[in-house]
């Protein structure tokens, strides 16, 4: 089943002095249970499609349907709502609430979609544990190295039960052996839990592990390759 | 837990929290104790010219007030002054004779206007011998003894028993001159018993005024329970022909401050929350900016605009109302404290007197200024934490996250 599906999707920033082509007409799909993902160097358009896909931000033309569900004209607050349930979101940086500890962070989500108490705590303490942080469940993010930072925004982003995960270029920041145990946390998800991922890099030993690749290059897709 | 990340999120730039509340603190703090100290200052100055100058009420001839001409007497003033005393909630009355003249000692002259009073109703009704500040009531002189203000003495150069003239024209329109002794030397905080009037006894006046024992003036003390207004009415309803009139009439600008009185409060509570706010905005606006990636970060995972909005006006709130008891307890604490010792203002008391004002001061609060207060902070809370919260929701997710 596609959990994703684009068709010939634009985007132009107008808001500069030139015009930026972004995207140039992209179009793909995405089968539940992938590890995919998209590459190609700076400025090629990643970050540009990750937002589109994950609802963040709108095409100027072409449609985005995840799970048979057009979002391309959804309403700003309806997208917020539907993102909470849909979609787990881990970002560059900045993943984390500072005030609150590594627990609360991941029960944060499950709070907003109104699971209740008991439920988010187990769900929260098992994925910490499921990502090998469960001793840090009570420091606060500050206290947690780079890497065991973006763990807990992956353990997050899986504890709202989503369809797939975006994840624009999680590795940016981390040092080689929290990148490979990072990816090695998510292909382990991947596998067992069927989830589906989706991630930007231009790192090599990121796309290393990738089951699909999508090249961009220019707002295009240069090459979608399947390995197994 | 929105409201566990709010109340966290005030502690995150903790210095920056405690100014805002620190200025909250002394803000309400100064609020209460201004308000206390500018109604003390009322208060006495209101009781003091009350008590001690206009009395509750007073009655004239209607045509007395005009001009003064001492043929305008109250007809069978002291007649009805017995008829008034009598009167429930009446606790004085007393008959003055008024007339303008001139007072010359051998150094200097002055105009004034001279009293002739009553002498054992009028330590009833104005408490003048509580003014007595040299000499005495009324005692020690036998002869056409005469009391005048502090003020006056000075600009005469007269000390106790120094012989003054009074100068006016009698009851035929003749210009008359009697020679009185200082029996007392009065001071107060009203100017016109300071440096205006003379007291003579009326007995001593009659003799050479030549106005039978008419009066011109009956001054009325009353029950502090019981509205003047009343006994104002009650008066011109019997005696038509007369004009009785109570404090607020005579003294105007009392009135005028009585009003204040109530009104001061919310004249400070708006000067002092308003620049508040502009505190509490500011530092909101600055966490908001300094916090704005990890609010496109919420709004991006699936925080509702309306959580944001619920988020940022709570730690808004927290912020603004955490430091209201610690200030209210202070002005309360502080005006308990003065309220009995006084402040003491004599340092300043010659700028105060000349306005009129006692230099010992006695702040004083209603008890209702405190909940007004209490609503003001939490009104100012609320003014305070829309813009930021609403500033707050209007991030865009994407631009929020990408701004580095
Ligand atoms: N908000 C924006 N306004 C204008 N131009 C933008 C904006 N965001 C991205 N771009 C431009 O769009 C192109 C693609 O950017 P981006 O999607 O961030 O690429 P990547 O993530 O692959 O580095 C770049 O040329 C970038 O400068
Ligand atoms: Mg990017």
């Amino acid at each position: 089943m596609s959990v994703i599906k684009v068709e010939n999707i634009t985007k132009v920033y107008t808001e500069t002095a030139v015009p930026v082509h972004a995207l140039n007409g992209v179009s793909f799909e995405i089968q539940e249970g992938e590890f995919t993902a998209i590459v190609g160097p700076s400025g090629c358009g990643k970050t540009t499609l990750l937002n589109i896909l994950g609802g963040l931000d709108h095409p100027t033309s072409g449609r985005v349907e995840i799970s048979n569900i057009d979002i391309t004209e959804m309403k700003d607050s309806d997208l917020i709502n539907f993102r909470l349930n849909n979609i787990g979101f881990v970002f560059q940086a900045y993943n984390l609430i500072p005030v609150l500890t590594t627990l609360e962070n991941v029960e944060f989500i499950m709070l907003l979609q109104k699971v209740d108490k008991k439920k988010r705590r187990k769900r929260s303490m098992d994925l910490l544990e499921q990502m090998g942080i469960a001793e840090k469940a009570n420091q606060r993010p500050s206290e947690l190295s780079g890497g065991q930072q973006q763990r807990v925004a992956v353990a997050r982003a899986l504890a709202s039960k989503p369809n797939f995960i975006l994840a624009d270029e999680p590795t940016a920041n981390l040092d080689s052996v929290s990148t490979s145990n990072l990816l090695d946390i998510m292909a382990v998800m991947n596998r067992e839990e069927k989830e589906t991922f989706i991630f930007s890099t231009h790192d090599q030993r990121v796309i290393d592990k990738a089951r699909r690749v999508i090249t961009l290059e220019d707002g295009r897709v240069k090459s979608d390759e399947i390995r197994e | 837990m929105i409201l566990k990340i709010a109340w966290k999120n005030v502690w995150r730039s903790r210095g920056r929290s405690l100014v805002v509340m620190g200025a909250i603190v002394v803000g309400i703090w100064a609020l209460l104790f201004g308000t206390g100290f500018m109604n003390g200052f009322m208060v006495g100055y209101m009781a003091d010219i009350i008590n001690h100058d206009v009395s509750n009420m007073q009655i004239h001839n209607p045509e007395f007030k005009n001009d003064y001409d001492i043929k305008f007497y109250i007809p069978d003033g002291n007649k009805k002054v017995e008829e008034v005393r009598n009167w429930p909630g009446v606790k004085g009355a007393t008959t003055r004779i008024i007339v303008n003249g001139m007072i010359a000692s051998s150094r200097n002259a002055s105009g004034v206007q001279i009293r002739g009073i009553d002498v054992q109703h009028e330590a009833i009704v104005t408490q003048l011998d509580s003014l007595i500040f040299e000499g005495a009531y009324f005692e020690g002189i036998k002869k056409n003894p005469i009391i005048i203000g502090k003020k006056l003495a000075e600009d005469l150069k007269v000390k106790i028993r120094t012989k003054i003239v009074l100068t006016f024209n009698d009851g035929n329109g003749y210009i008359t001159s009697a020679a009185f002794r200082v029996a007392g030397i009065v001071k107060s905080s009203s100017i016109k018993i300071n440096g205006q009037y003379v007291f003579v006894r009326q007995e001593d006046l009659n003799k050479v005024l030549s106005n039978g024992n008419n009066v011109h003036e009956i001054a009325i003390v009353t029950d502090s329970r019981i509205d003047e207004e009343l006994l104002v009415n009650k008066y011109n309803a019997i005696y038509p022909g007369d004009l009785a009139e109570s404090w607020r009439v005579i003294a105007p600008e009392l009135a005028f401050m009585q009003e204040m009185y109530g009104q001061m409060l919310y004249i400070l509570l708006v000067i002092i929350m308003t620049a508040l706010v502009f505190g509490i905005v500011n530092t909101m606006l600055m966490a908001v900016l300094e916090r704005m990636r990890e609010l496109g970060m919420l709004m991006a995972i699936g925080m509702s605009k309306l959580r944001v909005f619920v988020m940022v006006l709570v730690e808004t709130i927290y912020l603004s109302i955490i430091g209201a008891p610690v200030g209210l307890f202070a002005g309360w604490l502080t005006i308990r404290y003065y309220q009995n010792v006084g402040v003491d203002l004599t340092e300043y008391s010659e700028g105060l007197a000349a306005f009129g004002y006692s230099s010992i001061l006695y702040p004083y609060l209603d008890a209702d200024a405190y909940i007004v207060v209490t609503i003001g902070v939490v009104i100012t809370a609320f003014v305070g934490a829309i813009y930021p919260a609403w500033k707050a929701v209007k991030l865009n997710p994407v631009e929020a996250l990408h701004k580095i």
